[in-house]
């Protein structure tokens, strides 16, 4: 994959050498992120891999330690960069006492040019809720105000952090429709998420995170491939040296007699198992997690690869 | 690599940014009527003490007494709003996130500080308006028309000094002990003050460092009663400890939000 992606006219958003520190712990180490107009970029990465951190930083809630955080070319504290800007939240308490369209409305009023109530109750899906008082609705309900919160004022570039946590299916298929309905529409959406299958369904391109840098970038079908991974686990007499020289095998690890292997192609490993221990036992064959995709693209970035993808 | 220049976003307009803030500061008083464990108290009390105190007790006590009790619990209750307004709620939103939403949000500047004022405001005249009621038709309140409007303009102005002491304690209370601090501040400011009782000894001499004191004052003189000290005096140390309050808080508040 290219090393120096080509940019595709200006970033609605940018990071740039951005490291973020609160007391010892080190949240961005480093982060070059854009946000390219018209696309939907989605961050995935473990719990912790400064996803939060950076979108925090690119809508002005912190300010980094060191390096350059711009929003529509703006500084994100400039309000006029915030007025193209619909934001959702992961956690988030709203005045529960008013009803949602008091909400909508309520928030709609920061922006020069939203949608009507209607439009934003529908396009979110929530027609039916407009009435409730925001306090009686269940989790997965509050979840889809927010989102509806968050594209009433028409934005230019949508952070959703991982908006579909909590959601029925219905719901979640309802809020997908809208974010590609507005990426047609012209809009950028930056969606952080723990699954690749949302990723999956939405992204034009994806950033993998971990312990504050950029460790993968790429399409769908790049980072697919790293999830394709299988794990090995065996008890096995054969030693560790020989089985990392075994070409399918992109990684293994033993503890104590437990040999962990990763691989593409588990059928050939577990071939090559039998054939050379086969009194070897435990044997268990799984799909990698993400988060242990994600936790070998750390353990294998080195600051001058951390631009491979796979 | 360059960063865009341009900004895609159309402007706003003055009228839909000074909508903004009204917007704001009515979806700010509509949320506290519609919660009562913050407008119950806020509305009824005052109302309640008054009736107990100002009219049951003292229903013999002569035109004098009647009207210090009816300006006494106008000062209690105009303060407070503005007090647990910003006392209480500020210290909650700060730690529970909506106030970090907010910031997210193109909010205008200052808006959320102002629609918290508003709702102090429009708190402050139900409550205003509930006591010259009862103080007119069961107080035996003898104010003339000009006299309680005097009162209605210098109790708009306490709303502000409230208001700063309530943000004051609403920036630097945790948000579990952010109701008690206020309790007792609200508690010293009605009873150390000198609002219904004398006040003597030692705790005369820290009278003045009370808003209620000062306020008490005004609004004695506004209404012809009996006050204490020089009346610019009194507006001075208002204003000066309202413009400290506040510049302490912002100040909190623009460092950690």
């Amino acid at each position: 994959m290219k090393a120096e992606p080509q940019i595709q006219g200006a970033a609605l958003a940018a990071l740039r050498g951005v490291h973020k520190r609160y007391g010892e712990t080190v949240a961005l180490n480093g982060l070059d992120l854009e946000v390219r107009p018209g696309e939907l970029l989605s961050v995935l990465g473990p719990n912790g891999a400064g996803k939060s951190t950076a979108i925090a930083l690119m809508l002005g809630l912190q300010e980094p330690t060191s390096g350059e955080v711009r929003l529509f070319g703006r500084s994100p504290r400039d309000l006029a960069a915030r007025r193209g800007v619909g934001v959702m939240m992961q956690e988030v308490m709203l005045p529960d006492a008013l009803r949602v369209h008091d909400l909508i409305a309520m928030t709609s009023a920061y922006y020069p040019d939203p949608l009507t109530l209607a439009e934003t109750l529908a396009l979110a899906g929530v027609e039916k809720l407009g009435p409730r008082p925001y306090a009686k609705l269940s989790g997965g309900q509050k979840r889809q105000v927010q989102f509806a919160l968050a594209i009433c004022g028409r934005p230019r570039l949508l952070f959703l952090d991982e908006p579909t946590t909590g959601l029925d299916i219905n719901a979640r298929e309802t809020m997908w429709a809208a974010v590609r309905g507005l990426v047609t529409g012209g809009a950028s959406i930056v969606l952080t998420t723990h699954y690749i299958e949302e990723a999956e369904a939405l992204a034009d391109r994806v950033v993998v995170m971990a312990k504050g840098r950029q460790v993968a970038e790429g399409t769908v079908e790049e980072m697919r491939k790293i999830v394709v991974r299988k794990r090995v686990d065996c008890v096995t007499a054969t030693a560790l040296a020989v089985i990392e020289a075994w070409p399918e095998v992109s990684a293994a690890a033993q503890t104590g007699r437990q040999v962990s292997i990763t691989t593409i192609d588990a059928e050939a490993v577990v071939r090559r198992l039998l054939g050379a221990d086969p009194a070897l036992s435990d044997l268990e064959v799984r799909r990698a997690g993400l988060s242990e995709a994600f936790a070998e693209l750390t353990a294998e970035a080195t600051p001058e690869t951390n631009q491979e993808a796979a | 690599m360059t960063l865009a220049a341009t900004n895609p976003v159309p402007a706003m307009s003055l009228k839909r940014l000074i909508g903004a803030y009204f917007s704001d500061a009515k979806y700010e008083s509509l949320r506290l009527f519609r919660t009562p464990a913050f407008s119950m108290p806020i509305l009824a009390m005052p109302i309640l003490f008054y009736s107990f105190f100002g009219v049951i007790l003292n229903g013999k006590a002569g035109a004098v007494f009647a009207n210090q009790m009816f300006v006494g619990w106008t000062v209690y209750g105009v303060m407070g709003p503005g007090l647990f307004g910003f006392g209480i709620l500020v210290a909650v939103e700060r730690n529970q996130g909506l106030l970090t939403f907010k910031r997210a949000l193109p909010m205008p500047t200052g808006s959320y500080l102002t629609s918290k004022l508003m709702m102090a405001y429009v708190f402050a005249i139900v409550v205003m308006i509930m006591l010259v009621t009862a103080g007119l038709t069961m107080g035996h309140v003898t104010l003339a028309g000009a006299q309680l409007f005097r009162l209605a303009a210098v109790m708009s102005l306490g709303v502000f000094p409230a208001c700063a002491v309530g943000l004051f304690i609403g920036c630097y209370a945790p948000a579990s002990s952010a109701a008690a601090f206020a309790n007792i501040v609200y508690l010293g400011m009605a009873f150390l003050s000198g609002l219904f009782f004398p006040i003597s000894g030692v705790l005369k001499t820290i009278q003045p460092i009370w808003p209620t004191y000062h306020l008490a004052q005004l609004a004695r003189a506004s209404a012809g009663l009996p006050s204490q000290g020089s009346m610019p005096q009194h507006i001075a140390i208002l204003a000066v400890m309202t413009l400290a309050l506040t510049f302490a808080a912002a100040r909190k508040l623009a460092r950690t939000g």
